[in-house]
């Protein structure tokens, strides 16, 4: 009997142990790391139709004055029905597209090709801000935004490269500005061109030409994405990016807002813009078209480049001239 | 031994003699397993093996005794404990979300942000700061993720003080840095404190289970203790005729009494403890998690705005989280009328917001109902109403949960540590009265 005396006390030793204070650590959660998609892009694909990438289609009898009455049934007739042009922006691409944090308003070069579309459609769009509604979109949802089927954008102005891949999902207007793509280092950089920058971290927006000239133009250096242009600038601050590759337009924001950075000389391809219209509205794309051969004519658009780029890429030069020749597939 | 059994009766008278002569066999012998088995020979023998098993047995129970309450204490402590840690989380979730709210307000005024606002997040900033100190010393389990949150809790403090800097210059990379602290926050620290809450919840879960474990102890050792008091009672009273054994009886009855008033203090408190769970505690923590998910519904309403007209994945997330609140309210029950009436004037506000921005594509308009400007659809000031009364609820609640844990413990009878001398008394009482029997034989 004086054996189990010990062997109780263990036991209710042992039983006492459960039961305490002490729990296992709280374990920190393993992070979701997304799935990494080494997709190869797909060649690009060229014009159906054989004609330039610029070419767009031509302004014909049919296609109304700015300002005057739309004619029935068309797209625009439709914007004017609606009371509101539906347009997607960038919001951070400073003097291109980017909303002010002070005045908290949307503007740039983009912006004001927005406005006058808008003015060609809607007389009183420069004292009623409700006529134009700015959706800011990022650089991957330019062409799905467009083709969207429920609530899509009318018009994109998002500093878009006409070429011929694209102009397999939509339409562009004539070319309202030629742009070329640079690259931006740290001003310490002792880089003299995107040939030197090897082994470096250049970012470029997803999904963007930028992204596809650069790894052209040097293979070797290691490209990361941002989903917008501004994305890269905050990489570029936070030592994540060495570089920025970008349409110097885009660039000259950047060098505004950090005065470390510098534009490499080096311009390393022909960035022309085009307002993006979905293939479905063809009688829009010539209209929009007229507004922009007037704007270039009237000096409007001189005044715009003065306003927005002057200071950082110099004086304006001729715009672009507009070239047509494409016929619509669609009606 | 049984073959000695016949013997007693006939040997009580002649049993001092032979006891004086033992001695002499045993130092013959010199064998220590004969000595213990001579210990026990005989009625004596019997005598001193039901004293050491009915001595034992009391020592036993004494300790089962004190074992159980302090198993049923300490499941009470740990609860108030990790409660307490759980509304700790809950107040360092609802800061984090709620400065949150704040940051992604302001960006929609842009670099002019209003001097309250700046301030609720600063000090919701401060808070958080403060419990994640508090709730490290007082969880040492949560230690790590803890440690944790506070890396990510550096990095999205910088971001946002960066966003202000840009703001304030009037450069638009600013809102960049917005949405990388907004990220920082929504993919690094919230999944974090997430964690905490799983923990915190399955340990008060626990605990709440642990109370009424305790019980077991005492009625396991008393009835068993009991039974043996019955044997050793019933065998004594027919082996000398004697119908009752006073001190051993008395023994039995301080048992019986220990079991009694511990096993229904310790029900008391374990059934006390389970009403505060399904009350006050989960009426908690459905407070805390409607907060959270308003709160969270509330940046999502200014990331829809902020997205315009691209912010599709926010509205699906705002009506996620308005939908957890309403679910959350449900639960709170009585009191929380008022939260629902608060709420939907809240929702209601929202509904014109998204009115105006989806439908109408009036940003502007919508923009300032969110930021407070109109002063007629204010959802600034909806939402503080419902923040206001449901944080005041939310203190009242936890409070209570607190001290209704505190009484329960503190309305238990010390048997925690009286147990011991309870079964060492029993087992000095079966000793005495066993020795009086004993003595008859010397």
């Amino acid at each position: 009997m004086k054996k189990l005396i010990p062997l109780a006390a263990a036991t209710a030793l042992l039983l006492t142990a459960c039961g305490n204070g002490n729990y296992a650590a709280t374990q920190i959660p393993a992070k979701e790391t997304p799935p990494t998609t080494s997709t190869t892009p797909a060649a690009p694909r060229p014009c159906a139709d054989g004609q330039s990438a610029l070419a767009s289609y031509a302004p014909d009898a049919e296609t109304p004055a700015p300002g005057g009455a739309m004619p029935a049934g068309s797209w625009m007739a439709k914007i004017k029905e609606r009371g509101r042009l539906i347009a997607g922006v960038s919001a951070d691409s400073f003097n291109l597209g980017y909303r002010d944090p002070i005045t908290g308003k949307i503007q740039g070069f983009d912006i004001d090709m927005i406005q006058a579309v808008a003015k060609g459609i809607f007389p009183d769009a420069d004292t009623n801000p409700n006529r134009v509604e700015l959706r800011v979109i990022s650089s991957p949802a330019r062409i799905p935004s467009l083709r969207d089927t429920k609530n899509p954008v009318d018009i994109v102005a998002r500093n878009m490269t006409i070429n011929c891949d694209r102009w397999n999902d939509i339409a562009f207007s004539a070319e309202y500005y030629r742009s070329g793509q640079k690259t931006l280092v740290q001003s310490d950089n002792p880089a003299k061109s995107t040939a030197d920058l090897s082994g470096q971290t250049v970012c470029a927006p997803a999904g963007s030409t930028s992204l596809t000239n650069l790894k052209e133009k040097n293979p070797k250096v290691k490209a990361v994405t941002a989903d917008t242009d501004t994305g890269c600038l905050v990489m570029f601050q936070q030592g994540k990016a060495q570089g920025i590759s970008g349409d110097d337009t885009v660039l000259a924001g950047d060098v505004a807002q950090d005065p470390y950075a510098k534009v490499l000389p080096e311009r390393f391809s022909d960035e022309p813009y085009g307002l993006g219209i979905s293939l479905t509205h063809p009688e829009f794309v010539k209209f929009v078209n007229v507004v922009l051969q007037q704007m270039k004519d009237d000096g409007r658009w001189k005044t715009s480049y003065d306003k927005w780029f002057a200071l950082a890429l110099g004086k304006a030069p001729v715009p672009p001239v507009a070239v047509y020749g494409r016929v619509p597939v669609h009606g | 031994m049984t073959q000695t059994q016949s013997a007693p009766p006939a040997t009580v008278p002649a049993a001092p003699p032979p006891g004086a002569s033992q001695p002499a066999p045993n130092a013959r012998t010199a064998n220590p397993r004969g000595a213990v088995a001579q210990w026990f020979e005989g009625t004596p023998g019997r005598m001193r093996a039901f004293l050491i098993l009915a001595a034992a047995m009391s020592v036993v129970f004494g300790l089962a005794a004190a074992q159980g309450f302090s198993q049923s204490e300490g499941a009470l402590d740990r609860a108030q404990a990790n409660t307490a840690q759980l509304v700790r989380i809950q107040a360092i979730h609802t800061n984090l979300v709620s400065a949150n709210a704040d940051a992604t307000n302001a960006f929609l005024v842009g670099g002019l942000e209003p001097p309250d606002q700046r301030a609720h997040f600063v000090n919701s900033l401060a808070a958080a700061a403060g419990l994640i100190a508090e709730a490290a010393t007082a969880q040492p389990a949560d230690r790590d993720v803890l440690g944790a949150l506070n890396k990510t809790l550096i990095t999205y403090g910088g971001l946002i003080e960066q966003a202000r800097a840009n703001n304030r210059q009037g450069l638009p990379i600013g809102s960049q840095y917005l949405k990388d602290a907004n990220s920082v926050l929504q993919d690094d620290s919230l999944p974090l404190v997430k964690a905490l809450v799983e923990a915190n919840e399955k340990r008060v879960d626990t605990e709440f289970d642990g109370i009424g474990k305790g019980t077991i102890w005492v009625l396991a050792g008393g009835l068993l203790s009991l039974v043996i008091f019955a044997i050793t009672l019933r065998w004594l009273a027919r082996r000398t005729h004697r119908y009752l054994n006073v001190p051993i009886a008395a023994g039995a009855a301080i048992v019986l009494l220990t079991t009694v008033i511990g096993g229904v203090a310790l029900a008391g408190a374990s059934s006390s403890a389970k009403d505060t769970r399904s009350a006050e505690y989960d009426r908690t923590l459905a407070l805390s998690r409607a907060r959270i998910a308003a709160y969270d519904a509330r940046s999502n309403e200014s990331l829809t705005l902020i997205a315009r007209g691209s912010g599709d994945a926010f509205d699906k997330a705002y009506t996620a989280a308005a939908a957890q609140v309403d679910e959350q309210l449900g639960k709170v029950g009585g009191s929380g009328g008022n939260l629902q009436r608060l709420w939907t004037a809240y929702k209601n506000v929202h509904t014109k917001v998204r009115t105006a921005d989806g439908t109408e594509g009036n940003w502007d308009g919508a923009v300032a109902m969110a930021v407070g400007k109109n002063t007629a659809d204010n959802s600034v000031a909806t939402f503080s109403a419902f923040d206001a009364s449901s944080n005041q609820q939310l203190t009242r609640t936890s409070t209570a949960v607190q001290s209704e844990l505190k009484d329960a413990r503190d309305g238990l009878p010390p048997i925690g540590w009286l147990g011991i001398p309870i079964g060492i008394l029993a087992a000095l009482l079966v000793a005495w009265g066993m020795s009086q029997r004993l003595e008859e034989y010397r």
